[in-house]
């Protein structure tokens, strides 16, 4: 061992991986969404990476080649479902990442710049999956593209422009589907690999909060290499086998391919997205850009800012009672009106 | 050098940022513009129309609402593809056509015309518009988009953008 760590000159890194210490509670029970973020990033650029073997990213080619991957190509099925679950999970899982970090307020100096960068993190996630959505090129994901490029192209001045942008011209053809490929195999995941990279940085050198109740549990450090690891691959393990047998058990949707000159078939919008329909269902007409542009970036802009408008040194959420109501406001309205949305959409509720 | 030491450090300090600002500014320059311009200039382009042939224009029945559907070749990017698609014909009496385009004001999906009610209605979100294409409920609020049209040779002909 000693000599191959000398062959490859590699002592020096090894000597500083094997002292690096971390807090005990980096990934425990109570502490795991990150661990569990980086556990589904895995398994999603692993699981989109071997699809794009598959792939071909033509109209019609398209839906062939997943549907080959999907029925004819071993652990197609899982493959496709681990990327299927595994985004719909890690978008949950960094709510809760969220939730979380608000509750214990985490965000607080020194750690703004953790809560910002984590944000954006999340921002980016939406221009994922909408670049995802078209990639098999069946009716749901090209009728629901339709839906967003039509909310995209309401917005006043730029819209238009920036639906030519990301279409690559006005239609959503082979042009389109390139750049929709290209944006989410290479350069999104690159933006996400930065981000994180940053909100590592300066996780590191913020540190991790500390518990709101039991003081200087934060002294207690584990070993990166080999307990922290070894605590991860243990998480990794189970995940992988999880969405593994979820996804051999009930595959990953794929609709009919897409006909664009079907009318009868409705998009519904995805889970995650419910409320922001909605905005735009109730605000109509010339208020569209209410509810498609200023409430979703005034929220976003409370989010990034939060850090920098909560600056009292209290963690505890009932010290912090504005902050708190304001945002189980908040949540309580998006929570309504993904329900509302909901009811419109999956229960018939169309006459 | 060594009898100035801070102040000679400090200027030499600048300079050699604003020397590595300068060729980070030429770099990104001389890399960003001709990969911005590759990136952006389908977006500069402006939508076309083209006027396209739906046959004879008698044939169509008037007083009613009829279902016209196109199919021609649109060029998008490097590959030819037909468009398919249909739009609405209004036909009060001979000559006196006003055609609808099919999508919704509201976001964009096929409005299909109903008979029995005599509305056009989108599936989407239940939006629903009159006769004369004007909203009446659900979502949408401005009107369906009336085509430009003319007849030539007996032949109905509608200005298509896209």
């Amino acid at each position: 061992m000693d000599t191959l760590s000398e062959m490859l000159a590699l002592g020096d890194i090894m000597a500083r991986v094997k002292a690096l210490r971390v807090p005990a509670d980096a990934l425990t029970w109570h502490r795991f969404s990150g661990s569990l973020l980086l556990v589904l990033l895995v398994l999603l650029f692993l699981s989109g990476a071997f699809m794009a073997f598959y792939y071909s990213p033509a109209p019609g080619a398209a839906y062939d080649s997943v549907d080959y991957a999907l029925y004819s190509v071993p652990f197609g099925d899982v493959i496709k479902g681990v990327h299927h679950y595994g985004w719909n999970i890690f978008l949950i899982v960094l709510g809760l990442h969220l939730v979380r970090a608000f509750i214990v307020a985490a965000y607080k100096s020194p750690r703004q710049l953790i809560w910002v960068s984590g944000v954006l993190t999340l921002l980016l996630i939406p221009a994922l999956i909408i670049t995802g959505d078209l990639l098999p090129w069946d009716q749901n994901g090209f009728w629901t593209t339709q839906v967003r490029i039509s909310i995209i192209a309401s917005v006043p001045l730029v819209g238009d422009f920036m639906v030519r942008l990301i279409q690559g011209g006005p239609l959503t053809g082979i042009v389109a589907l390139t750049r929709f490929y290209v944006l989410h195999i290479l350069f999104l995941p690159a933006l996400l690999i930065i981000l994180i990279v940053i909100h590592f940085h300066f996780l590191k050198t913020r540190g991790l909060s500390e518990p709101l109740f039991k003081k200087g549990s934060q002294s207690k450090t584990i070993s990166f290499f080999p307990q922290l690891i070894n605590r991860w691959l243990l998480l990794f393990l189970a995940v992988t086998l999880v969405l593994g047998v979820l996804s051999w058990y009930w595959p990953a949707p794929l609709g009919d391919p897409a006909d664009p000159t079907d009318s009868t078939f409705v998009p519904r919008p995805e889970w995650w997205v419910l409320s922001l329909n909605q905005l735009v269902t109730i605000f109509k007409g010339s208020l569209t850009v209410i509810g498609s542009v200023i409430i979703p970036g005034g929220l976003v802009v409370l989010l990034l800012a939060l850090p920098f408008l909560d600056t009292s040194p209290d963690r505890h959420p009932a010290r912090r009672k504005k902050v708190v109501l304001t945002a189980i406001v908040v949540a309580i309205i998006l929570l309504g009106l993904s329900v509302m949305g909901y009811n419109e959409h999956f229960n018939g509720n169309v006459s | 050098m060594k009898r100035n030491g801070k102040a000679e450090s400090i200027s030499s300090d600048r300079r050699a940022f604003i020397k590595t600002a300068a060729l980070c500014g030429g770099a990104i320059s001389l890399a960003g513009i001709p990969l911005a311009g590759y990136f952006i200039s389908p977006a500069l382009k402006k939508g076309t129309g083209k006027w396209v042939d739906f046959g004879v224009a008698e044939d169509l029945t008037p007083g009613s609402i009829e279902m016209l559907s196109y199919e021609f070749m649109v060029k998008d990017g490097w590959q030819v593809l037909p468009q398919r698609g249909f739009v609405w014909a209004k036909t009060e009496a001979a000559g006196n056509i006003q055609i609808f385009s099919s999508t919704c004001t509201h976001l964009a999906c096929n409005v299909i015309w109903r008979e029995d009610e005599k509305i056009f209605e989108c599936p989407c979100h239940s939006g629903r518009f009159d006769i004369n294409g004007r909203p009446l409920a659900g979502p949408p609020t401005r009107p369906l988009s009336v085509l430009e049209h003319k007849i030539e040779d007996e032949n109905l002909l509608v200005y298509l953008t896209f």
